[in-house]
Order: C-alpha cells, then structure tokens, then sequence
C-alpha cells in the first residue's frame, strides 16, 4: 500500500509540472472584416504638378467600428539603402501633392478598429512621372547631330502633345553623330539624387557618342567622356544595351560592361579580351540578348560567336557547338548582315534558365554570293544553328533592314526596294506587306511591343516603319493580323529629321519590357 | 532501505527540475582592455579577429621619411571611467622568428614618447594605438616581425585570450598588404609575387599598397584587374619564350 502512495505521490509531482493555465478562445463570433472600396489598383500621377485625392469607402462587419487611418508611401526598385514607409496623411480621406522623384511608389493604406485593434491594409501602385517619364520617343538626326522627339500620348493610339528636340531642349546641345539607337537601363547607377542609387537612364547611341540620360529630367548623366574609368582611344559606338547580370556597351567592336549582382558605380570597366593572347577581335552591330541570360554576339573579324559568360570576367568566351549544328560556332567563315531576338523559353527546376532563339542572315565571306538564314538555339553557352540557303531569288536575300516579330508569329519583316516584305520562317512564304508613297525612303523598321498589366491603356504591339521625306520624318504603327500588316497604321508620328529608333516610355517601362535586341 | 531508494528518486527529480544553462561570462566585472577590429566593425562577427596582423612598408615613402605609425584599435570593457586610464603593451619575443628591436625598427613602448599615448580617455571605452616604426637600413632586407601583447596593470586586466595581442610585418621591400587576401588571391589577383605587385604598380600607376586595396571600389577594381591582365598578356607577346616570371621562377598569372 505503501508503495503505491509513494508512486502517486511521485506521479503527482510529474502531473503538476503539465498544469498550464487554459487560455483558448472560446469566442465563436466570426472575424471581423473590414472592407475598403474606392481606391484604384494604379495611380498615374506627374511629380510637383498632380494631386492625388482618394475618398475611399470604409465598411467593417463590427457594427461599433470606430476607425483610425494611415496613409504611408514608400518607394521600390531601391538598391544600396533600405526604402522608408512615409507617413503622409492619418485621415480616411487622401489629398496629396506629389512631390515624389519619378519612379513607381507603394501607396500604404492602413485603416485600424480602434477597438479590436484588427487593421486592413491596401496596397496601391502608384506611377510618378515628370513631362518626360511617358510618351514616344523618337532617335533622329539630321545627318551629323542626333536629337530625341517626345510625343505625350493619351493612349496607345492617342496623342496629346509633340515636345521636338527635347534632348537639346534641356542639355543645350544635339548628341554629336548620326543617331543609331536608344536603350532603357532602369537600374543604372548615378548620384543625381546625392547619394549613388538606382536611376531610370536612356541610353542615346549615335556613331559618334553615348548620352546616358535621367528619364526624369532629360538631363545627361555621363557621356562617352565619362562614362568609362578609362576613355576609349577610338569612339565609335555600336550599341548598348541591358543582359543578365551586366549591361553592356560595344564601342568600335569592342566590348565593354558593368557587372549590375555586384556594387558599382554605373562606370564602364575595362576593353573585354578575346582569349588569352589578346587576338583581335570586332563585335558585330547585331546582337540579341534574352534580358534574363547572357548576350548572343558575333565577331565578324574571326566569324565566331561569343558571350560573356555570367555577365563577368575579363575575357569573352566562345559559344560551343550542340550535336547536329549545321556549322560550326566558331571561325565559321562568315559575315553577319543581321541578327536579333525571337523568343526565350523558361527551363524550370533544376535549370531555372532560359533558352533563347534568334535569327540572322549571314555571308559568306569566300562566296559572297552565299548568304543564309540561320536559326540559333542558344542554351547558356551552347548554340545550335540550322542553316536555310537563301536563293537568290528570295525577296530576303538583298534585304536592307530586318526586324523579327518579337515572340508573335514566325515571321521576319525586311526591306527590299524601300519596300516593306514579310517572310514566313516556317513555310518560306514572303509577301509584300506595305509600300511606303512616293517620295518617302524608309529609314527605321522595327517590331515593339508593350504589354504591362498595369498600364493596359497604353499596351501596343506595333510594326514601326520610319520614312525620310526630304526635311521631315514619318513613323507609321501598324497592328497585325495572322503575322501581315493592318491597311492603316493605328498610330503615326511625324517631325524632323532622320528617324532610327522609337521607344515608348512611361514609368511601368523597365530594362525587361523590351527585347534587347537590334 | 526502499525508503532510501524513493527518496532518491524524488531527490532526482527535483534536482532535473533544477537544471539551467549557465550565463556566459560577460567580462563586465571589472576594467578589462584587448584589441578589437575597426570601430565600423565591431558588430560583425566575421571581423572578431581582423587587423591581427598588419603588414607594413616604407617602400612607397620618399627616402627622407625615416619613421612612419601603424595604428591598431584597442577596447576598454567593464564601462566608462571618469578618468584617464592609462595601459600597457609589451613586445613578445617569437622563438626562432626574427623578432623586431625596439630602438632600430620600433620605439619601445616603454619610451615616454609613445607611452603617455597608450591612454582610454575618460567617459570612452575606445582608443587608437599607434605604433611608431623606424626606418631602419636592414629593412631593404630583411622583414621583422613586432608582436605586441596588452599586459595586465593597475588600471587593467586582460579580456578576451584571444584579442590580447597585434602583430606587425615590418620592412622596406614591396610587401604583401593584409588587403590581398588568400580569398582576393583566389577570385581576383592569383597568387602574390613581389614581381606581380610591382607589374601592377607599374601599369596601373597605383600604390597597390593597404590604403587603396582596401578602400577599393568593386567595380573599379575590376577595371584594374582588365588593365593589368592585358598589360601581362601584351608583355608576353612582347617577350617570346620569355614570360613574366616572378622571384621564384614562376610565371606570373592572373585568374
């Protein structure tokens, strides 16, 4: 008997340590919910000139809600320091002057019951421009100086307002050279704003200088004097443009980058090396990159394909050849005459990489009459190429400009004869697709396409013709239907000059809204 | 005797119930003084041990200069004091190392010149020690080396075992700076050769000494890195059969 009292006695002490106070909940009302209507998914608003007012309905299912508000802002795309929520307002209602840099911001509304303490947040995009952060531009010169129109748009199809010349307009000065293309980095770094962040810059190409310009002022950041730790002996620009992990500037063939996974300052480093004996090299005009991997680029002078692989390193490397290629990546003996972007492919787990394809048309440079259109599955470092002998007889075969369709149909739109022809990549079917009237040379063909959730009013995707006539410049936008051209264009520009490149800006607009691509 | 048995096992039990980790030691007892890394760094756990040793070089100085000061960041734990604290270092011979002398390649700690600067201000915690070097003529050959230890006194006693000594790497040769590190060696500039480091003086027209390695931005040191490795290439072909080779024979290559 003993015993088991003295085990109960035990066993009680272990029993006394598992005695908790019971603190469940044994309130089965429902949550509470709180519903906020009359605020808009995106605001686009224009710094120092709109207000934004927002008068939201507030309706909780607690019938004695009392409420209290928060209205805070804070800004994203933000590298090297941490974004800060700013307080601006702690009433239901919101009336705020912008004065927010141009750039996308996060609106924070937060509407508390002050009785259960249960809080609502809603988050809002909110879209700062300045005069220059939404519009068309358009690259062109008059032979010898490069400027930028501007025009504001109300809508894909709609504009509102021309600013000509607004590169000179606010810089005092044309870009030097004929223009040749316009690229977004929007996370290039500059210390415009003070301290070294994330700015939204347009690159201005010409053949003779680089503007690297803040899309918010139109006010030069760098240019080809500045924009490297060394200056280039020789300055002859070829491109720039953004690739995974660097962007890149080709100036006289030669390449140049900054890597952008690790801290910089927006400064070009040092002329990249073809091998390790320094052998010479010229990087082609034409280029593709899938934004998300590495540039596809072509060295015309040893006629092999190279990369920069990872975005890094001091050397370039040549791409290698997949089983079944129709000819080599390497010394292959050819010239190109064109080459850019058609579609990328997510691999997922465990590649989590994209494959990309191009095409080019190349030359032979033994047989100059021997010219084909080749099709380049790249796969990181590896290319495969499946050649297709142009005739003579095809249209493309003495075509002057060429332009991909960008991920849409199979199909490559050229210019033969200041004509505008398509080419079906599939069937070899060529048609012609616009003749410009008479009096009119083209100058400028591109397909672009625009296609942000949240700026659906002003999503477009265009085949660009630009025509010289004499002193003035048309830019004609054709929609398509089935790969061909709509009758009309759905919108048209015109100015001055020499047009060579169109871009539409507005601040949903990042380095990845576009193919980078010639 | 079963008696015994269950109260053992009650006494067991509570004793279990009784069991506790014990506090880490806080060194917060009394006035305790150790080096420590730059005061920027002192929350970051990877740099408990930077700046034990400093190399350091007269090299880059005009021949006139005959003396120059290294610094090392020394902590006072325990609290703030309303007075001046003086403390003491002492210089620790290496057994079979070619130990600096005090009066040819430092002064001595003990000297009144640099002892009444071994002092944690009152109302601080922190202090910068300098250690003043001499331009000695058998620096052009040979590298001493100075270890100094922090020493108990009556102000102090010692912190932490491991941060209660600094050493310095003295010469007047082009040096290895405690910037190029084994890692910098791996991704960056390849292994350390005096050759390579005055190849690298010589192209770029930089110190390559501590101060601008460690200052150097990532970006533009890349820039460096493109330079010099097409500056060695260019040298190369230059040079037929005939590499850049360093002091040890060995060709001079940068990753």
């Amino acid at each position: 008997m003993k015993h088991i009292h003295i085990s109960m006695f035990l066993g009680l002490i272990v029993l006394f340590a598992s005695c908790k106070k019971d603190n469940s909940n044994y309130d089965y009302k429902s949550n509470e919910q709180i519903t906020v209507s009359g605020i808009e998914s995106v605001y686009n608003v224009v710094s120092e000139k709109d207000k934004l007012v927002i008068t939201p309905t507030i309706e909780s299912t607690d019938a004695d809600a009392e409420f209290d508000y928060m209205w805070g802002i804070y800004e994203t795309n933000v590298q090297g320091y941490a974004p800060v929520l700013d307080t601006i307002a702690k009433t239901k209602d919101l009336s705020y002057f912008i004065k927010q840099p141009a750039k996308a911001w996060v609106l924070v509304y937060r509407v508390t019951n002050k009785k259960t303490k249960y809080a609502k947040y809603t988050n809002v995009t909110i879209n700062v421009g300045t005069e220059f952060t939404r519009g068309w531009y358009v690259l062109k010169d008059d032979g010898t100086k490069s400027d930028l129109d501007l025009f504001l748009s109300s809508s894909a199809t709609a504009l509102t307002e021309v600013k000509e010349n607004v590169y000179s307009l606010i810089n005092g000065a044309k870009l030097d050279g004929k223009a040749r293309m316009i690229n977004l980095f929007s996370s290039y770094k500059s210390d415009v704003t003070g301290i070294v962040a994330n700015t939204k810059a347009l690159f201005m190409v010409s053949d003779k200088d680089v503007s690297a310009i803040n899309v918010n002022t139109m006010k030069q950041i760098r240019n080809m004097n500045t924009l490297f730790f060394e200056r280039p002996s020789t300055i002859a620009p070829n491109s720039a443009f953004c690739a995974s992990s660097a962007y890149y500037l080709i100036n006289a063939g030669q390449v140049y980058s900054i890597g952008t996974n690790s801290l910089n300052t927006g400064v070009f480093g040092g002329r990249k090396l073809k091998d390790a004996l320094n052998s010479p090299y010229y990087i082609s005009d034409y280029y593709y990159t899938g934004t998300y991997g590495d540039p596809c680029l072509f060295d015309d002078l040893n006629s092999t394909f190279v990369t920069l692989a990872n975005g890094s390193g001091t050397t370039l490397t040549n791409m290698t050849d997949v089983a079944g290629t129709a000819m080599p990546a390497v010394n292959n003996n050819k010239k190109a005459l064109y080459m850019g972007f058609k579609s990328a492919t997510y691999i997922p787990a465990p590649v989590y990489g994209y494959t990309t394809i191009g095409f080019g048309i190349f030359q032979d440079k033994t047989n100059a009459a021997l010219k084909i259109l080749t099709q380049m599955d790249m796969d990181k470092l590896k290319l495969k190429l499946t050649n297709d002998t142009l005739k003579t007889t095809d249209k493309i075969y003495n075509a002057t400009m060429h332009t991909l369709l960008d991920a849409d149909e199979n199909m490559i739109y050229f210019v033969l004869n200041n004509q505008i022809w398509s080419r079906n990549l599939s069937n070899k079917f060529e048609q012609l697709q616009y003749s410009p009237p008479a009096g009119e040379v083209v100058t400028f063909i591109r397909h672009k396409k625009y296609a942000v959730v949240a700026d659906a009013a002003f999503n477009y995707n265009y085949v660009m013709v630009g025509t010289q006539s004499g002193a003035d410049y048309k830019v004609r936008m054709f929609t398509k239907s089935s790969g061909s051209l709509s009758a009309t264009p759905a919108l048209t520009l015109t100015g001055k000059g020499i047009v060579r490149d169109v871009m539409y800006m507005s601040p949903s607009v990042s380095e990845y809204s576009y193919s980078n691509t010639y | 005797m079963k008696i015994f048995k269950y109260i053992m096992i009650a006494v067991v039990m509570f004793t279990m119930a009784s069991c506790k980790k014990d506090q880490y030691y806080l060194y917060n007892d009394i006035a305790r003084i150790q080096f420590g890394p730059d005061i920027k760094l002192i929350y970051n756990a990877n740099s408990v041990l930077a700046d034990t040793l400093k190399p350091f070089t007269f090299y880059y100085d005009a021949p006139e200069v005959t003396q120059d000061t290294v610094f090392f960041d020394i902590y006072a734990i325990g609290g703030v004091s309303k007075t001046d604290r003086t403390f003491t270092l002492e210089q620790e011979q290496l057994a079979n190392g070619n130990n600096a002398i005090p009066g040819k390649h430092y002064v001595a700690f003990n000297d009144p010149k640099v002892s009444k600067l071994y002092v944690i201000k009152a109302g601080t915690v922190h202090t910068k020690v300098p250690v003043i070097l001499l331009r000695d003529p058998s620096l052009k050959t040979t590298t001493p080396i100075l270890k100094l230890n922090v020493v108990a006194d009556a102000n102090f006693q010692l912190g932490e075992r491991k941060t209660l000594w600094r050493k310095i790497e003295i010469t007047d040769r082009l040096s290895r700076p405690a910037a190029w590190t084994d890692s910098y060696s791996t991704y960056y500039y390849g292994a350390y050769s005096t050759v390579k480091h005055a190849f690298m003086i010589s192209i770029t027209g930089q110190k390559w000494d501590q101060v601008f390695m460690s200052q150097l931005a990532l970006d533009l040191q890349d820039y460096y890195i493109s330079v010099v490795k097409t500056a060695l290439i260019n040298y190369n072909n230059a040079h037929p059969g005939d590499p850049l080779k360093d002091e040890k024979g060995q060709l001079v290559i940068f990753p």
